[in-house]
Protein backbone atom coordinates (compact mmCIF):
# COMPACT_ATOMS: atom_id res chain seq x y z
CA UNK A 1 0.00 0.00 0.00
CA UNK A 2 1.22 3.54 -0.81
CA UNK A 3 1.69 5.95 2.24
CA UNK A 4 -0.16 9.38 0.52
CA UNK A 5 2.90 12.18 1.06
CA UNK A 6 2.36 14.71 3.73
CA UNK A 7 1.54 17.30 1.30
CA UNK A 8 -1.47 15.32 -0.59
CA UNK A 9 -4.31 17.42 0.71
CA UNK A 10 -2.20 20.71 0.14
CA UNK A 11 -1.90 20.62 -3.64
CA UNK A 12 -5.57 20.21 -5.36
CA UNK A 13 -5.16 18.77 -8.51
CA UNK A 14 -5.11 21.65 -11.35
CA UNK A 15 -8.00 19.59 -13.33
CA UNK A 16 -10.53 18.38 -11.52
CA UNK A 17 -10.62 17.01 -8.04
CA UNK A 18 -13.41 14.90 -7.69
CA UNK A 19 -12.73 12.54 -5.08
CA UNK A 20 -9.99 12.40 -2.72
CA UNK A 21 -8.91 9.28 -4.56
CA UNK A 22 -8.22 11.04 -7.99
CA UNK A 23 -6.82 13.49 -6.28
CA UNK A 24 -4.33 11.30 -4.92
CA UNK A 25 -3.79 9.83 -8.58
CA UNK A 26 -2.78 13.11 -10.08
CA UNK A 27 -0.63 14.11 -6.71
CA UNK A 28 2.35 16.39 -7.53
CA UNK A 29 2.88 14.42 -11.10
CA UNK A 30 5.66 16.55 -11.41
CA UNK A 31 7.84 15.67 -8.49
CA UNK A 32 7.38 12.90 -9.04
CA UNK A 33 7.95 12.33 -12.65
CA UNK A 34 11.05 14.48 -12.13
CA UNK A 35 12.47 11.69 -9.96
CA UNK A 36 11.84 9.57 -12.71
CA UNK A 37 13.80 11.97 -15.16
CA UNK A 38 16.60 13.48 -12.84
CA UNK A 39 18.96 10.40 -14.29
CA UNK A 40 18.74 10.79 -17.59
CA UNK A 41 18.21 14.23 -17.55
CA UNK A 42 21.11 14.81 -15.68
CA UNK A 43 23.23 12.30 -18.06
CA UNK A 44 22.10 14.51 -21.38
CA UNK A 45 22.89 17.88 -19.79
CA UNK A 46 26.26 17.17 -18.58
CA UNK A 47 27.03 14.47 -21.51
CA UNK A 48 25.42 16.44 -24.55
CA UNK A 49 24.75 19.19 -23.86
CA UNK A 50 27.24 20.69 -21.83
CA UNK A 51 30.05 19.79 -24.35
CA UNK A 52 28.17 21.59 -27.06
CA UNK A 53 28.13 24.69 -24.54
CA UNK A 54 31.89 24.72 -23.80
CA UNK A 55 32.48 24.08 -27.41
CA UNK A 56 30.70 27.85 -27.66
CA UNK A 57 32.62 29.17 -24.87
CA UNK A 58 35.78 27.87 -25.93
CA UNK A 59 35.08 28.91 -29.70
CA UNK A 60 34.89 32.62 -28.43
CA UNK A 61 38.54 32.44 -26.43
CA UNK A 62 41.88 32.04 -27.29
CA UNK A 63 44.48 30.40 -25.50
CA UNK A 64 47.83 31.60 -25.72
CA UNK A 65 50.70 29.32 -26.71
CA UNK A 66 53.18 31.34 -24.95
CA UNK A 67 51.73 31.96 -21.66
CA UNK A 68 48.80 29.68 -21.47
CA UNK A 69 46.26 33.11 -21.00
CA UNK A 70 42.96 32.51 -21.86
CA UNK A 71 41.07 35.47 -23.04
CA UNK A 72 37.68 36.52 -25.00
CA UNK A 73 37.93 36.94 -28.67
CA UNK A 74 34.51 36.91 -29.91
CA UNK A 75 34.08 35.64 -33.60
CA UNK A 76 37.72 35.91 -34.45
CA UNK A 77 38.43 32.09 -34.28
CA UNK A 78 35.43 31.54 -37.10
CA UNK A 79 36.91 34.29 -38.93
CA UNK A 80 40.54 32.74 -38.93
CA UNK A 81 38.89 29.49 -40.02
CA UNK A 82 37.34 30.95 -43.11
CA UNK A 83 40.68 32.43 -44.04
CA UNK A 84 42.79 28.79 -43.38
CA UNK A 85 43.19 26.78 -46.30
CA UNK A 86 43.43 23.65 -44.64
CA UNK A 87 39.81 24.45 -43.45
CA UNK A 88 38.88 25.82 -46.76
CA UNK A 89 39.85 22.61 -48.53
CA UNK A 90 38.17 20.45 -46.25
CA UNK A 91 34.62 22.46 -46.68
CA UNK A 92 35.38 21.87 -50.25
CA UNK A 93 35.93 17.92 -49.48
CA UNK A 94 32.91 17.16 -47.77
CA UNK A 95 31.06 19.84 -50.06
CA UNK A 96 31.45 16.94 -53.03
CA UNK A 97 31.40 14.58 -50.50
CA UNK A 98 28.41 15.07 -49.24
CA UNK A 99 26.46 15.88 -53.17
CA UNK A 100 27.88 12.49 -54.17
CA UNK A 101 27.62 9.65 -51.49
CA UNK A 102 24.25 10.72 -50.23
CA UNK A 103 22.30 10.78 -53.89
CA UNK A 104 23.59 7.84 -54.50
CA UNK A 105 22.98 6.35 -50.93
CA UNK A 106 19.29 6.75 -51.23
CA UNK A 107 18.74 6.08 -55.10
CA UNK A 108 20.71 2.58 -54.31
CA UNK A 109 18.72 1.80 -51.20
CA UNK A 110 15.34 2.89 -52.86
CA UNK A 111 16.00 0.61 -56.06
CA UNK A 112 17.13 -2.33 -53.67
CA UNK A 113 13.91 -1.72 -51.31
CA UNK A 114 11.73 -1.67 -54.43
CA UNK A 115 13.58 -5.09 -55.89
CA UNK A 116 13.45 -6.80 -52.67
CA UNK A 117 9.98 -5.92 -51.48
CA UNK A 118 9.41 -8.05 -54.98
CA UNK A 119 8.47 -11.85 -54.61
CA UNK A 120 10.88 -14.45 -56.18
CA UNK A 121 12.95 -17.45 -55.12
CA UNK A 122 14.89 -16.57 -51.91
CA UNK A 123 14.53 -12.90 -51.27
CA UNK A 124 14.54 -12.88 -47.74
CA UNK A 125 18.09 -15.01 -48.02
CA UNK A 126 19.51 -12.59 -50.37
CA UNK A 127 18.05 -9.57 -48.82
CA UNK A 128 19.99 -10.69 -45.46
CA UNK A 129 22.92 -10.61 -47.77
CA UNK A 130 22.56 -6.54 -48.44
CA UNK A 131 21.63 -5.94 -44.61
CA UNK A 132 24.79 -8.16 -43.65
CA UNK A 133 27.14 -4.87 -43.09
CA UNK A 134 24.87 -3.29 -41.05
CA UNK A 135 26.26 -5.56 -37.90
CA UNK A 136 30.08 -4.63 -39.01
CA UNK A 137 31.43 -1.81 -37.00
CA UNK A 138 33.18 0.92 -38.59
CA UNK A 139 36.57 0.56 -37.79
CA UNK A 140 36.29 -2.78 -38.85
CA UNK A 141 35.12 -2.70 -42.40
CA UNK A 142 37.61 0.07 -42.87
CA UNK A 143 40.02 -2.86 -41.60
CA UNK A 144 38.96 -5.26 -44.39
CA UNK A 145 38.16 -2.70 -47.33
CA UNK A 146 41.97 -1.57 -46.40
CA UNK A 147 43.36 -4.82 -47.26
CA UNK A 148 41.04 -5.49 -50.48
CA UNK A 149 42.25 -1.51 -51.80
CA UNK A 150 46.04 -2.62 -51.62
CA UNK A 151 47.51 -3.10 -55.17
CA UNK A 152 47.77 -6.23 -54.65
CA UNK A 153 44.74 -7.01 -53.15
CA UNK A 154 41.13 -8.38 -53.73
CA UNK A 155 39.58 -5.37 -55.59
CA UNK A 156 42.41 -5.40 -58.02
CA UNK A 157 42.46 -9.33 -58.68
CA UNK A 158 38.78 -8.91 -59.32
CA UNK A 159 39.25 -5.81 -62.28
CA UNK A 160 42.02 -8.03 -63.40
CA UNK A 161 39.98 -10.86 -63.97
CA UNK A 162 37.28 -8.56 -65.81
CA UNK A 163 40.13 -7.79 -68.17
CA UNK A 164 40.77 -4.09 -66.50
CA UNK A 165 44.21 -2.73 -65.29
CA UNK A 166 44.78 -2.77 -61.72
CA UNK A 167 43.85 0.87 -59.96
CA UNK A 168 46.07 3.07 -57.29
CA UNK A 169 42.77 3.25 -55.71
CA UNK A 170 43.77 5.26 -51.61
CA UNK A 171 46.93 6.04 -53.19
CA UNK A 172 45.68 8.52 -55.94
CA UNK A 173 43.67 11.92 -55.19
CA UNK A 174 41.43 10.97 -57.76
CA UNK A 175 40.42 7.74 -56.58
CA UNK A 176 40.56 8.03 -52.53
CA UNK A 177 37.33 9.48 -52.35
CA UNK A 178 35.23 7.48 -54.54
CA UNK A 179 37.22 4.32 -52.63
CA UNK A 180 35.43 5.52 -49.26
CA UNK A 181 32.37 6.55 -50.82
CA UNK A 182 32.23 2.67 -52.14
CA UNK A 183 32.92 1.73 -48.89
CA UNK A 184 30.72 3.89 -46.94
CA UNK A 185 27.88 2.68 -49.26
CA UNK A 186 28.81 -0.74 -48.66
CA UNK A 187 27.88 -0.33 -45.25
CA UNK A 188 24.88 2.14 -45.46
CA UNK A 189 22.60 1.33 -48.12
CA UNK A 190 21.36 -1.89 -46.59
CA UNK A 191 20.70 0.05 -43.63
CA UNK A 192 18.54 2.97 -45.32
CA UNK A 193 17.16 0.33 -47.40
CA UNK A 194 15.46 -1.57 -44.71
CA UNK A 195 13.73 1.57 -43.43
CA UNK A 196 12.29 1.94 -46.96
CA UNK A 197 11.49 -1.11 -46.89
CA UNK A 198 9.52 -0.69 -44.25
CA UNK A 199 7.76 2.42 -45.63
CA UNK A 200 7.46 0.50 -48.74
CA UNK A 201 5.24 -2.39 -47.16
CA UNK A 202 2.98 0.25 -45.42
CA UNK A 203 1.65 1.00 -49.09
CA UNK A 204 -1.73 -0.71 -49.51
CA UNK A 205 -1.57 -3.20 -52.44
CA UNK A 206 -5.21 -1.80 -53.35
CA UNK A 207 -3.84 0.75 -54.73
CA UNK A 208 -1.41 -0.23 -57.29
CA UNK A 209 -3.97 -2.84 -58.05
CA UNK A 210 -6.04 0.49 -59.09
CA UNK A 211 -3.51 2.22 -61.02
CA UNK A 212 -2.43 -1.37 -63.00
CA UNK A 213 -6.70 -1.22 -64.20
CA UNK A 214 -6.27 2.61 -65.08
CA UNK A 215 -3.76 0.76 -67.52
CA UNK A 216 -0.53 3.23 -65.56
CA UNK A 217 2.88 1.61 -66.52
CA UNK A 218 5.00 -0.11 -64.06
CA UNK A 219 7.10 3.54 -64.43
CA UNK A 220 4.11 5.40 -63.55
CA UNK A 221 2.99 3.44 -60.50
CA UNK A 222 6.34 4.47 -59.35
CA UNK A 223 6.33 7.91 -59.91
CA UNK A 224 2.80 8.61 -58.89
CA UNK A 225 1.70 6.06 -56.21
CA UNK A 226 4.81 4.64 -54.47
CA UNK A 227 7.33 7.69 -54.31
CA UNK A 228 4.56 10.41 -52.98
CA UNK A 229 3.60 7.60 -50.04
CA UNK A 230 7.21 7.05 -49.38
CA UNK A 231 7.20 10.86 -48.70
CA UNK A 232 8.05 10.68 -44.87
CA UNK A 233 10.42 7.63 -44.79
CA UNK A 234 12.25 8.81 -47.36
CA UNK A 235 12.68 12.52 -46.05
CA UNK A 236 13.66 10.47 -42.82
CA UNK A 237 16.32 8.62 -44.52
CA UNK A 238 17.47 11.82 -46.40
CA UNK A 239 18.23 13.26 -43.62
CA UNK A 240 19.70 11.00 -41.26
CA UNK A 241 21.65 9.68 -44.03
CA UNK A 242 22.79 13.30 -44.60
CA UNK A 243 23.78 13.68 -41.13
CA UNK A 244 25.77 10.51 -40.93
CA UNK A 245 27.75 10.97 -43.68
CA UNK A 246 28.60 14.51 -42.54
CA UNK A 247 30.37 12.17 -38.97
CA UNK A 248 32.36 9.92 -41.21
CA UNK A 249 35.55 9.41 -39.12
CA UNK A 250 37.20 5.99 -38.62
CA UNK A 251 37.50 4.75 -42.66
CA UNK A 252 39.39 8.44 -43.27
CA UNK A 253 41.34 8.21 -40.00
CA UNK A 254 42.48 4.48 -40.47
CA UNK A 255 42.84 4.25 -44.30
CA UNK A 256 43.55 7.92 -45.91
CA UNK A 257 44.46 10.27 -42.72
CA UNK A 258 42.74 12.58 -45.26
CA UNK A 259 45.35 12.55 -48.09
CA UNK A 260 46.25 12.08 -50.51
CA UNK A 261 46.79 15.69 -50.70
CA UNK A 262 43.90 16.17 -48.53
CA UNK A 263 41.70 14.89 -50.97
CA UNK A 264 39.78 12.99 -48.26
CA UNK A 265 40.12 15.73 -45.52
CA UNK A 266 36.15 15.64 -44.02
CA UNK A 267 35.15 17.64 -41.45
CA UNK A 268 35.40 15.42 -38.67
CA UNK A 269 38.78 14.34 -39.57
CA UNK A 270 39.78 18.01 -39.70
CA UNK A 271 38.21 18.87 -36.20
CA UNK A 272 40.39 15.69 -34.88
CA UNK A 273 43.73 16.78 -36.46
CA UNK A 274 43.07 20.32 -35.74
CA UNK A 275 42.45 19.45 -31.85
CA UNK A 276 45.00 17.18 -31.09
CA UNK A 277 47.62 17.07 -34.00
CA UNK A 278 47.80 21.03 -34.92
CA UNK A 279 47.22 21.11 -30.79
CA UNK A 280 44.49 24.53 -31.45
CA UNK A 281 41.32 23.61 -29.39
CA UNK A 282 39.71 26.78 -29.96
CA UNK A 283 40.09 26.93 -33.51
CA UNK A 284 38.50 22.68 -33.61
CA UNK A 285 35.76 23.77 -30.87
CA UNK A 286 34.59 26.71 -33.47
CA UNK A 287 34.35 24.07 -36.23
CA UNK A 288 33.03 21.78 -34.37
CA UNK A 289 30.11 24.41 -33.59
CA UNK A 290 30.05 24.94 -37.13
CA UNK A 291 29.56 21.10 -37.52
CA UNK A 292 26.63 21.02 -34.92
CA UNK A 293 25.09 23.66 -36.33
CA UNK A 294 25.12 22.28 -39.99
CA UNK A 295 23.72 19.22 -38.30
CA UNK A 296 20.63 21.04 -36.57
CA UNK A 297 20.24 23.02 -40.04
CA UNK A 298 20.20 19.66 -42.08
CA UNK A 299 16.78 18.29 -38.77
CA UNK A 300 15.31 21.18 -39.52
CA UNK A 301 14.97 20.89 -43.31
CA UNK A 302 13.53 17.34 -42.30
CA UNK A 303 10.96 18.92 -40.23
CA UNK A 304 9.57 21.64 -43.04
CA UNK A 305 10.11 18.19 -45.51
CA UNK A 306 7.58 16.02 -43.31
CA UNK A 307 5.14 18.91 -42.74
CA UNK A 308 4.80 20.00 -46.06
CA UNK A 309 1.42 18.40 -47.23
CA UNK A 310 -0.18 15.99 -45.21
CA UNK B 1 9.88 -14.95 -66.34
CA UNK B 2 10.62 -11.61 -64.64
CA UNK B 3 10.79 -13.15 -61.45
CA UNK B 4 13.65 -15.79 -62.25
CA UNK B 5 15.50 -12.52 -63.57
CA UNK B 6 14.68 -10.65 -60.12
CA UNK B 7 16.03 -13.45 -58.43
CA UNK B 8 19.16 -13.45 -60.90
CA UNK B 9 20.01 -9.65 -60.57
CA UNK B 10 19.14 -9.74 -56.45
CA UNK B 11 21.95 -12.77 -56.32
CA UNK B 12 24.29 -10.69 -58.11
CA UNK B 13 24.16 -7.97 -55.47
CA UNK B 14 23.81 -9.80 -52.83
CA UNK B 15 26.72 -11.81 -53.25
CA UNK B 16 28.48 -8.50 -53.94
CA UNK B 17 27.27 -7.25 -50.46
CA UNK B 18 28.63 -10.72 -48.73
CA UNK B 19 31.71 -10.70 -50.87
CA UNK B 20 33.90 -8.80 -48.20
CA UNK B 21 33.01 -10.55 -44.89
CA UNK B 22 32.80 -14.10 -46.83
CA UNK B 23 36.42 -13.26 -47.83
CA UNK B 24 37.68 -11.72 -44.52
CA UNK B 25 36.06 -15.27 -43.12
CA UNK B 26 38.13 -17.30 -45.81
CA UNK B 27 41.52 -15.11 -45.11
CA UNK B 28 41.13 -15.94 -41.28
CA UNK B 29 41.08 -19.19 -42.13
CA UNK B 30 44.47 -19.18 -43.63
CA UNK B 31 48.31 -19.17 -42.53
CA UNK B 32 49.12 -15.77 -42.75
CA UNK B 33 51.51 -15.97 -45.53
CA UNK B 34 49.00 -17.61 -47.76
CA UNK B 35 46.16 -14.61 -47.75
CA UNK B 36 47.81 -13.01 -51.17
CA UNK B 37 48.88 -15.77 -52.51
CA UNK B 38 45.33 -16.94 -53.28
CA UNK B 39 44.20 -13.11 -54.19
CA UNK B 40 46.73 -13.01 -57.07
CA UNK B 41 44.85 -15.80 -58.72
CA UNK B 42 41.46 -15.85 -58.41
CA UNK B 43 39.65 -18.46 -57.64
CA UNK B 44 37.34 -20.66 -55.60
CA UNK B 45 40.27 -20.71 -53.64
CA UNK B 46 39.82 -17.21 -53.04
CA UNK B 47 36.81 -17.72 -50.96
CA UNK B 48 37.43 -21.33 -48.94
CA UNK B 49 40.65 -22.04 -47.73
CA UNK B 50 42.51 -25.52 -48.74
CA UNK B 51 43.55 -26.31 -44.95
CA UNK B 52 41.68 -24.02 -42.43
CA UNK B 53 43.05 -23.55 -39.32
CA UNK B 54 42.66 -21.43 -36.21
CA UNK B 55 45.45 -20.48 -35.40
CA UNK B 56 44.84 -16.55 -36.11
CA UNK B 57 41.96 -16.94 -33.80
CA UNK B 58 44.17 -18.69 -31.05
CA UNK B 59 47.12 -15.72 -31.73
CA UNK B 60 44.04 -13.09 -30.55
CA UNK B 61 42.78 -14.64 -28.03
CA UNK B 62 45.75 -14.23 -25.58
CA UNK B 63 47.05 -11.22 -27.34
CA UNK B 64 45.98 -7.55 -26.37
CA UNK B 65 43.08 -7.93 -29.20
CA UNK B 66 41.39 -10.43 -26.53
CA UNK B 67 41.53 -8.15 -23.57
CA UNK B 68 39.83 -6.15 -25.70
CA UNK B 69 36.87 -7.65 -26.82
CA UNK B 70 36.25 -8.43 -22.73
CA UNK B 71 36.19 -4.73 -22.46
CA UNK B 72 34.18 -4.12 -25.11
CA UNK B 73 31.45 -6.50 -23.78
CA UNK B 74 32.00 -5.21 -20.29
CA UNK B 75 31.23 -1.68 -21.89
CA UNK B 76 28.49 -2.95 -23.85
CA UNK B 77 26.97 -4.55 -21.20
CA UNK B 78 27.20 -2.50 -18.22
CA UNK B 79 25.64 0.25 -20.83
CA UNK B 80 22.56 -1.81 -21.85
CA UNK B 81 21.75 -2.68 -18.20
CA UNK B 82 22.15 0.84 -16.83
CA UNK B 83 21.01 2.65 -19.94
CA UNK B 84 17.74 0.85 -20.17
CA UNK B 85 17.17 1.39 -16.48
CA UNK B 86 17.52 5.26 -16.93
CA UNK B 87 16.16 5.42 -20.08
CA UNK B 88 13.02 4.01 -18.99
CA UNK B 89 12.61 5.55 -16.13
CA UNK B 90 12.99 8.79 -18.16
CA UNK B 91 10.45 7.63 -20.98
CA UNK B 92 8.13 6.74 -18.11
CA UNK B 93 8.49 10.39 -16.67
CA UNK B 94 7.36 11.83 -19.80
CA UNK B 95 4.57 9.60 -20.82
CA UNK B 96 2.91 8.05 -17.94
CA UNK B 97 2.55 11.32 -15.38
CA UNK B 98 0.88 14.61 -17.04
CA UNK B 99 2.62 18.11 -15.33
CA UNK B 100 3.51 21.57 -16.85
CA UNK B 101 6.81 21.62 -18.53
CA UNK B 102 6.69 18.18 -19.67
CA UNK B 103 7.05 19.45 -23.16
CA UNK B 104 10.27 21.58 -22.41
CA UNK B 105 11.95 18.50 -21.21
CA UNK B 106 11.08 16.16 -23.95
CA UNK B 107 12.31 18.98 -26.01
CA UNK B 108 15.59 18.49 -24.14
CA UNK B 109 15.62 14.73 -25.05
CA UNK B 110 15.05 15.41 -28.89
CA UNK B 111 17.46 18.18 -28.86
CA UNK B 112 20.09 15.80 -26.99
CA UNK B 113 20.01 13.16 -30.34
CA UNK B 114 19.58 15.35 -32.55
CA UNK B 115 23.01 17.06 -31.70
CA UNK B 116 25.22 13.72 -32.85
CA UNK B 117 27.44 12.22 -29.85
CA UNK B 118 30.52 11.99 -32.79
CA UNK B 119 30.49 16.17 -33.14
CA UNK B 120 30.78 17.04 -29.70
CA UNK B 121 33.15 13.93 -28.87
CA UNK B 122 36.25 16.60 -28.09
CA UNK B 123 34.25 19.00 -25.91
CA UNK B 124 33.49 16.14 -24.12
CA UNK B 125 36.79 14.49 -23.67
CA UNK B 126 37.89 17.67 -22.68
CA UNK B 127 35.63 17.57 -19.61
CA UNK B 128 36.35 14.13 -19.03
CA UNK B 129 40.55 14.94 -18.91
CA UNK B 130 39.60 17.33 -16.46
CA UNK B 131 37.52 14.98 -14.25
CA UNK B 132 40.40 12.04 -14.09
CA UNK B 133 38.42 9.55 -16.28
CA UNK B 134 40.43 9.15 -18.61
CA UNK B 135 41.62 5.44 -19.31
CA UNK B 136 38.86 4.23 -16.34
CA UNK B 137 35.86 2.07 -17.68
CA UNK B 138 33.20 4.40 -16.05
CA UNK B 139 35.10 7.35 -18.86
CA UNK B 140 33.88 4.55 -21.67
CA UNK B 141 30.44 3.81 -20.45
CA UNK B 142 29.04 7.29 -19.70
CA UNK B 143 28.91 8.51 -22.74
CA UNK B 144 26.49 5.47 -23.37
CA UNK B 145 24.01 6.35 -20.88
CA UNK B 146 22.00 9.72 -22.02
CA UNK B 147 20.82 8.22 -25.10
CA UNK B 148 18.00 10.26 -26.29
CA UNK B 149 16.99 7.86 -29.02
CA UNK B 150 16.66 5.33 -26.56
CA UNK B 151 14.70 7.35 -24.24
CA UNK B 152 12.63 8.41 -27.43
CA UNK B 153 11.93 4.77 -28.16
CA UNK B 154 10.42 3.65 -25.05
CA UNK B 155 8.09 7.09 -24.69
CA UNK B 156 6.42 6.06 -28.34
CA UNK B 157 5.96 2.61 -26.54
CA UNK B 158 4.65 3.41 -22.81
CA UNK B 159 2.19 6.31 -24.37
CA UNK B 160 0.24 3.09 -26.16
CA UNK B 161 -0.23 1.86 -22.57
CA UNK B 162 -3.69 2.45 -21.47
CA UNK B 163 -4.00 5.24 -18.34
CA UNK B 164 -7.06 3.13 -17.42
CA UNK B 165 -4.66 -0.06 -16.03
CA UNK B 166 -2.57 2.98 -14.46
CA UNK B 167 -5.35 3.98 -12.74
CA UNK B 168 -6.42 1.00 -11.58
CA UNK B 169 -3.54 -0.16 -10.17
CA UNK B 170 -3.10 3.18 -8.29
CA UNK B 171 -6.63 2.76 -6.94
CA UNK B 172 -5.29 -0.63 -5.71
CA UNK B 173 -2.68 1.07 -3.62
CA UNK B 174 0.08 0.67 -6.18
CA UNK B 175 3.02 3.47 -6.12
CA UNK B 176 4.19 4.80 -9.00
CA UNK B 177 7.84 3.05 -8.36
CA UNK B 178 5.16 -0.38 -8.91
CA UNK B 179 3.37 1.18 -12.12
CA UNK B 180 6.67 1.43 -13.32
CA UNK B 181 8.15 -1.73 -12.38
CA UNK B 182 5.75 -4.40 -12.37
CA UNK B 183 3.09 -2.80 -15.58
CA UNK B 184 5.14 -0.83 -17.83
CA UNK B 185 8.52 -2.80 -17.47
CA UNK B 186 6.75 -6.17 -17.84
CA UNK B 187 4.81 -4.62 -20.22
CA UNK B 188 7.67 -3.40 -22.84
CA UNK B 189 9.69 -6.03 -23.55
CA UNK B 190 9.70 -5.39 -27.10
CA UNK B 191 10.39 -1.77 -27.29
CA UNK B 192 13.11 -2.57 -24.14
CA UNK B 193 14.54 -4.99 -26.24
CA UNK B 194 14.91 -2.65 -29.37
CA UNK B 195 16.03 0.24 -27.19
CA UNK B 196 18.66 -2.15 -25.38
CA UNK B 197 19.84 -2.87 -29.07
CA UNK B 198 20.01 0.61 -29.76
CA UNK B 199 22.06 1.14 -26.90
CA UNK B 200 24.83 -2.11 -27.52
CA UNK B 201 25.29 -1.23 -30.84
CA UNK B 202 26.38 2.59 -29.90
CA UNK B 203 28.60 1.33 -27.50
CA UNK B 204 30.30 -1.91 -29.69
CA UNK B 205 30.41 0.71 -32.69
CA UNK B 206 31.93 3.39 -31.41
CA UNK B 207 35.09 4.52 -32.31
CA UNK B 208 35.89 8.18 -32.22
CA UNK B 209 35.14 7.92 -28.61
CA UNK B 210 37.40 5.05 -27.06
CA UNK B 211 40.09 6.67 -28.95
CA UNK B 212 39.94 9.95 -27.10
CA UNK B 213 39.23 8.04 -23.89
CA UNK B 214 40.81 4.93 -23.46
CA UNK B 215 44.75 5.41 -24.43
CA UNK B 216 46.25 2.57 -22.46
CA UNK B 217 45.92 -1.15 -23.14
CA UNK B 218 44.15 -1.63 -20.39
CA UNK B 219 41.33 -0.19 -21.22
CA UNK B 220 40.98 -0.45 -25.15
CA UNK B 221 38.14 -1.40 -26.59
CA UNK B 222 38.21 -3.87 -29.52
CA UNK B 223 37.69 -1.70 -32.59
CA UNK B 224 40.42 0.37 -31.31
CA UNK B 225 42.85 -2.79 -30.85
CA UNK B 226 42.31 -3.90 -34.37
CA UNK B 227 42.91 -0.36 -35.69
CA UNK B 228 46.60 -0.50 -33.56
CA UNK B 229 46.85 -4.07 -35.56
CA UNK B 230 47.23 -2.21 -38.60
CA UNK B 231 49.33 0.74 -37.01
CA UNK B 232 52.06 -2.04 -36.36
CA UNK B 233 55.59 -1.95 -38.56
CA UNK B 234 54.27 -5.36 -39.70
CA UNK B 235 50.71 -6.28 -39.94
CA UNK B 236 49.67 -9.46 -39.67
CA UNK B 237 46.84 -9.61 -42.37
CA UNK B 238 45.49 -13.21 -40.71
CA UNK B 239 44.78 -11.92 -37.14
CA UNK B 240 43.44 -8.91 -39.00
CA UNK B 241 40.94 -10.83 -40.72
CA UNK B 242 40.19 -13.20 -37.19
CA UNK B 243 39.48 -9.63 -35.42
CA UNK B 244 37.66 -8.69 -37.83
CA UNK B 245 35.03 -11.64 -38.08
CA UNK B 246 34.99 -11.51 -34.13
CA UNK B 247 34.36 -7.51 -33.72
CA UNK B 248 31.17 -8.55 -36.42
CA UNK B 249 30.16 -11.79 -35.75
CA UNK B 250 28.81 -10.59 -31.69
CA UNK B 251 26.64 -8.08 -32.81
CA UNK B 252 25.22 -9.84 -35.45
CA UNK B 253 24.44 -12.87 -33.31
CA UNK B 254 22.39 -10.59 -31.34
CA UNK B 255 21.09 -8.70 -33.82
CA UNK B 256 19.53 -12.17 -35.72
CA UNK B 257 18.33 -13.58 -32.54
CA UNK B 258 16.19 -10.02 -32.31
CA UNK B 259 15.65 -9.55 -35.87
CA UNK B 260 12.02 -8.52 -35.35
CA UNK B 261 12.47 -6.19 -32.85
CA UNK B 262 15.21 -4.52 -34.92
CA UNK B 263 13.11 -4.11 -37.96
CA UNK B 264 10.41 -2.68 -35.45
CA UNK B 265 12.82 -0.33 -34.18
CA UNK B 266 13.44 0.76 -37.43
CA UNK B 267 9.96 1.32 -38.41
CA UNK B 268 9.18 3.44 -35.32
CA UNK B 269 12.50 5.98 -36.02
CA UNK B 270 11.56 6.22 -39.69
CA UNK B 271 7.75 6.67 -40.14
CA UNK B 272 7.80 7.97 -36.09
Amino acid sequence: MTTPPPTSTRLPTPTRPTTPRRARLADRPAAIALAFLAPALVALLVLRLLPAGIAFVSSLNHTSLLTGETYFVGLRNYATLFTDPTFLQSVRVTLLFSVIVNPLQIAAALALAVLFTRRFAGVRFLRVLVILPIAVPPAVSAAVWSVAYRPDGLLNSLLTVLGLPPQPFLTSPGQALWSLIVLLSWIGVGYWMMFLIAGLQDIPLSLYEAAAIDGASAWRRFWHVTLPLLRRPLAFVLVADTVANFLVFAPVQMLTNGGPEGSTNVTMYDIFTRAYTVGDLSLAQAEVMLLVLLVLAVVVVQFRLLRGKD
Amino acid sequence: MSRRLYTLLATVIGLAFALPLLWALSSSLRGGSEIFQHISRLSWETLVPASPTLANYGALATGAFGRAILNSLLVALVTVVAGLLISAAAAFGLSALRFRGQGALFAIVVLSFLIPFDAIAIPLATLFRDWDLTNTYAGLILPGLGHGLAIFLLRQFFLAIPGDLVEAARIDGLGWFGVFGRIYLPLSRPALVSAGLTLFIFQWQSYVWPLLIGTGTDHQLGPIALANMRGQFTIDYGQLFAGSIVLTVIPLLIILRFQRHFTQSIATTGLK
